[in-house]
């Protein structure tokens, strides 16, 4: 199977959960938006049906396991000695200890904006409603600023966030990161930014940059990565921009110290990358079993991995 | 009583909507037995009483595609492990009451790999897919129950589910 078939599959998978999910709520009514996607490709049922039955057979399996019990929703910790046993098939990972949302402070942005901040913690994601058909979805390691009077505005600090944004001509959505203004054209569109490092990939429909200056217009499959001043284009797979929601990244000669970040970002376990060893990394991993043990980056992307004090350098091998 | 039953009003619906039935089990792969599929679909509605049911359409809908992902976990069946696992768990007549020590240990640790698969998920995914799949809470509940969006809670099971397609995956190949 060539890597693009596995692209296709890996996208497919993707849709058939979200479909997975959508029918098993009672009062699903789009029934006609889900026959569309069947009729699409034949491919998707057998999808589909791959999917509910795994579900299907692992809640069967999960429901005969030992109880769990379910953590509160204000989860606090003083319980965990008197379940221990139980409690360890649910609270072993490191995500519990992000879960906590860092919080939501309130911040006056001169008299016009009424701005206030959300931030994810290292390995956390989060997804934001922002007004009907409107949503952001932060990564790991965020920080956003977001209006409260205008919900077509938006900062990005610093951090990845995905945006699917239904258009409206008359209210274009405007997304500010440092110097460049990108402004929506009906959209989904994943934006990274780190310092003066800009990164911005369209999934769909078009995203405009810097109207007033370049005024570049980009495409479903458009990347745009503009870097002390310098702006290019390439191309990325539509079906890999935002994709880091389903716990998967992608690196196409990325550099290293691209690759640390990204994944400090989704696992919330520190990497960086050794001084001076210069490398282009491609290849496409799932996070789950890199948080489990940050060793196995090395044996997934070909890297050395030495664990240097609470951090994992990477480097070559 | 002198309204109509549920059943009747299901009825009916099936008799309107016979042909989106139809063209929605041939999108769903049935093929050549959508019709017998389709008078499938008609003798559960006769043998269930699932009290008023608000919008018909969906309602069958969904007992169609329930059909669908049924019919194709019995053809998995022929996969042996599947087999052994249905006969551990079965309360159906003429299987096997008493599987074997075997069998049991292998259905343990299938539950546990599954369980393990949830636990990587991070807690709020985990307790939303017990709360959503196990315990039949509805995703609008569990998100008011967890504190969160209703995106989120979906945003959670989609990645359970791929999660879980994953495990089925390398289980089935293995």
């Amino acid at each position: 199977m060539t890597g693009k078939d596995t692209m296709r599959d890996d996208a497919i998978r993707d849709q058939a959960a979200r479909w997975a999910v959508l029918t098993g709520e009672p009062g699903f009514e789009d029934w006609e938006g889900f026959m569309q996607w069947l009729e699409a490709d034949p491919a998707h049922a057998r999808a589909y049906d791959a999917v509910s039955a795994a579900v299907a057979q692992a809640a069967e399996l999960a429901a005969q396991a030992p109880e769990p019990v379910t953590p509160a929703a204000n989860d606090d910790d003083t319980d965990h000695s008197a379940h221990a046993a139980p409690r360890r098939f649910w609270l072993g990972s490191a995500v519990a200890a992000s879960l906590a949302v860092i919080g939501s402070l309130w911040v006056w942005h001169g008299s016009s904006r009424d701005l206030y901040t959300v931030e994810t913690a290292p390995g956390q994601m989060r997804s934001l409603d922002l007004e009907n058909g409107t949503r952001v979805d932060l990564a790991g390691a965020t920080v956003i600023r977001l209006d409260r009077k205008d919900a077509r505005y938006a900062e990005l600090d610093t951090g990845q966030a995905l945006f699917t944004v239904r258009h409206d001509a008359a209210r274009p959505f405007h997304v500010e990161a440092g110097d460049a203004t990108l402004v929506d054209l009906g959209t989904v569109f994943d934006v990274t930014r780190e310092g003066a490092h800009l990164s911005v990939g369209v999934a769909e429909g078009a995203v405009g940059y810097n109207p007033k200056a370049e005024n570049l217009r980009l495409a479903p499959g458009d990347r745009l990565v503009a870097e002390a001043g310098a702006v290019t284009l390439d191309k990325v797979p539509a079906s890999q921009v935002g994709e880091w929601r389903e716990g998967r990244l992608t690196f196409d000669a990325a550099p290293l110290r691209e690759v640390a970040d990204r994944l400090s970002r989704a696992t919330g376990i520190a990497f960086a990358a050794r001084p001076g060893a210069e490398m282009a990394i491609s290849g496409s991993i799932l996070v789950t079993p890199v948080r489990d043990d940050p060793q196995m980056i090395g044996a997934l992307l070909g890297l050395d991995v030495r664990r240097e004090g609470d951090r994992w350098m990477i480097g070559k091998p | 009583m002198t309204s109509p039953s549920p059943g009747a009003g299901l009825e009916a619906a099936f008799l309107a909507h016979r042909d989106a039935l139809l063209r929605f089990l041939r999108a769903r792969g049935a093929g050549d037995a959508a019709e017998d599929l389709l008078h499938e679909v008609w003798l559960r509605i006769q043998a269930s009483t699932p009290g008023p049911v608000a919008s018909p359409l969906p309602y069958l809908m969904r007992m169609a595609d329930l059909l669908m992902i049924d019919r194709y976990r019995s053809q998995r069946q022929a996969d042996k492990r599947d087999r052994d696992w249905t006969e551990v768990h079965s309360d159906l007549a003429g299987v096997s009451a008493e599987p074997s020590p075997e069998r049991r240990a292998a259905a343990a640790q299938e539950a546990a790999a599954v369980l393990r698969v949830l636990d990587r998920l991070g807690p709020r995914a985990a307790s939303a897919f017990r709360r959503h799949r196990i315990d039949g809470v509805a995703q609008r509940e569990v998100a008011s129950e967890l504190g969160v969006s209703l995106s989120t809670v979906e945003s959670d099971l989609r990645i359970a589910y791929r999660a879980l397609g994953e495990w089925k995956e390398r289980r089935d190949e293995a």
